[in-house]
């Protein structure tokens, strides 16, 4: 199944981004700004960002027309559990922390278990920019520029065997590094899950970087999931071990609340959360509440996979 | 009526979280989801706001003290103000008073519901705590007034639904709703220091002039 491309979307999602594009692009954005600043008004951003390394990215949107979210936004507002329950304190309790060298670890059902080094990877997959909607079960949501590549390709990299059915993800474990992990109202490390088609899909993201750079710690560094039709805590980040298994993976959040987080977790305004609104959200940045989307707007690329299946059992 | 050095006191401290608040507001600096921080912030206030109120009255009777007998109303009403706040964030900034909306919200989720009945039986107690109606009611105040104890059971039942992540903040308040309780307990009430230091008595009498 391919992604269509909208052709209102600047930059095309699944093309790798040309130096020369990137230079016609800057220079299209530079004298949109330039055309915006002389009127009087920026439409683009509510925190406009003065470094010109960001020009590029502050009036792009995703494929539905949303603005990409300001990058200090992005660095600035985390769910990081690992380090701290708070949205702010990730940021300055990872502000050190270790990621460099890492490698991951990809075995289980597969022909070729294999520990990469990020170099390795870095190498080995091309990456490339896709701007997703990231929808948080707690009620906010981001739109946010990913630089990195398919799953897909890890996966055929590694081979699964015929047996696999799903991939089972886990984050680094380091209390040293993590002082949230020291929490033992958790059970670390944290573990995530995808069925063999869900991970396989081409929405689903490898991501190393946001805005163009390398990822910030708080956001996953060096290297985290990315599953834009689910709602943010499926996006596993810092994964060291990506395992190909037969049974369904338990995911630490499905161990903490069962009733409340399931394996599938698809954005979902129909299915309701004791705390937090699923029908509707606020976009970060943006002033006023809007409507959730079924699987956060990717329902057309993701619905048939969950054919005939009740996403309200199945949540 | 006299107004006393503790009951300004009492209302300046009760400002500071408002005025913080409007600064931050006012500055843009209030973290990349606004109205969340907002809701969060008056919200905690309110619940701190209204426990103060519940220590006055057995803190004064165990230390013999009239200063925080004093600040019972003022607290009292600052955490009525500042649930007031917190719903009226809820309700405008955040739902900009659209009800397909908050209905829905209102039916699904319990912590809502207690919320808004907590904040409901605020209304009468802030009412009649105005002094002259207070006066008219008699012996019947106080009757009303006990109703605090079950209206902040329920707030802090809503505080620990609507709590994300373990649940040690909530038991903290929890815990202390308790103490306050068991404070009131009868064969604890006849309780108080016996001799309390001069300079106690020295700062009460001026506070409470």
């Amino acid at each position: 199944m391919k992604q269509k491309i909208p052709a209102s979307q600047i930059t095309p999602e699944h093309e790798y981004v040309s130096r020369r594009r990137f230079i016609k692009q800057a220079l299209l954005t530079t004298s949109a700004s330039l055309l915006a600043a002389s009127c009087g008004t920026d439409p683009t951003s509510t925190k406009p960002t003065t470094d010109p390394e960001f020009a590029a990215f502050n009036s792009q949107t995703d494929e539905q027309g949303n603005p990409i979210t300001a990058y200090t936004d992005i660095i600035g507002y985390t769910n990081y559990y690992e380090f701290s329950t708070s949205k702010t304190q990730p940021t300055k309790l990872a502000a050190s922390f270790q990621t460099d060298p890492w490698s991951v670890r990809i075995d289980g059902l597969v022909n070729n278990p294999i520990t990469l080094n990020m170099e390795d990877i870095r190498s080995e997959f091309q990456t490339e920019e896709r701007i997703y909607r990231m929808r948080c079960v707690e009620g906010w949501s981001m739109v946010i520029p990913w630089v990195g590549f398919p799953l897909s390709k890890l996966l055929e990299y590694v081979q699964p065997t015929s047996d696999a059915q799903y991939v089972r993800f886990e984050t680094v474990y380091d209390p040293e590094q993590m002082p949230g992990q020291s929490n033992p109202s958790y059970p670390w490390p944290y573990v995530e899950g995808l069925r063999m088609d869900e991970a396989g899909h081409d929405l689903t993201l490898l991501a190393t970087g946001i805005y163009g750079k390398d990822l910030t710690p708080q956001n996953g560094a060096p290297i985290r999931l990315v599953v834009p039709w689910k709602y943010g805590f499926k996006s596993i980040k810092s994964i060291v071990h990506i395992e190909l298994v037969r049974e369904m993976p338990v995911s630490l959040w499905m161990t903490v609340g069962p009733t409340e987080y399931g394996f599938y977790a698809n954005v979902n305004p129909e299915v309701d959360h004791p705390r937090w609104s699923q029908a509707t959200e606020r976009r970060i940045g943006a002033s006023g509440r809007i409507d959730t989307q079924l699987f956060n707007g990717y329902e057309e690329d993701v619905a048939y996979l969950y054919e005939g299946m009740d996403l309200k059992t199945n949540y | 009526m006299k107004i006393t050095k503790i009951q300004i006191i009492g209302n300046l401290v009760g400002l500071i979280p408002g005025i913080y608040l409007l600064y931050r507001v006012l500055s843009v600096n209030l973290s990349a989801n606004p109205i969340q921080t907002a809701t969060v912030f008056t919200g905690k206030t309110a619940i701190y706001a209204l426990l103060v109120s519940l220590f006055a009255s057995p803190l004064s009777r165990l230390l013999k003290l009239r200063v925080f007998h004093q600040i019972r109303k003022t607290a009292g009403i600052y955490g009525f103000y500042y649930a007031l706040v917190h719903f009226l964030i809820f309700v405008w900034a955040d739902y900009e008073f659209n009800l397909s909306w908050i209905i829905p919200e209102l039916k699904q989720k319990t912590y809502l519901q207690l919320g808004l009945i907590g904040l409901f039986f605020l209304v009468p107690l802030a009412i009649t705590s105005i002094e002259r109606i207070k006066k008219e009611l008699g012996r019947t105040w106080k009757k009303v007034h006990s109703s605090i104890y079950i209206i902040v059971m329920i707030i802090l039942l809503h505080v620990a639904l609507a709590s994300k992540g373990d649940l040690i903040n909530p038991a903290i308040l929890i815990a202390l709703y308790l103490l306050a309780m068991i404070m009131r307990l009868p064969f604890l009430k006849s309780v108080h220091i016996n001799n309390p230091p001069p300079w106690f008595k020295k700062i009460d009498a001026f506070l409470t002039c």
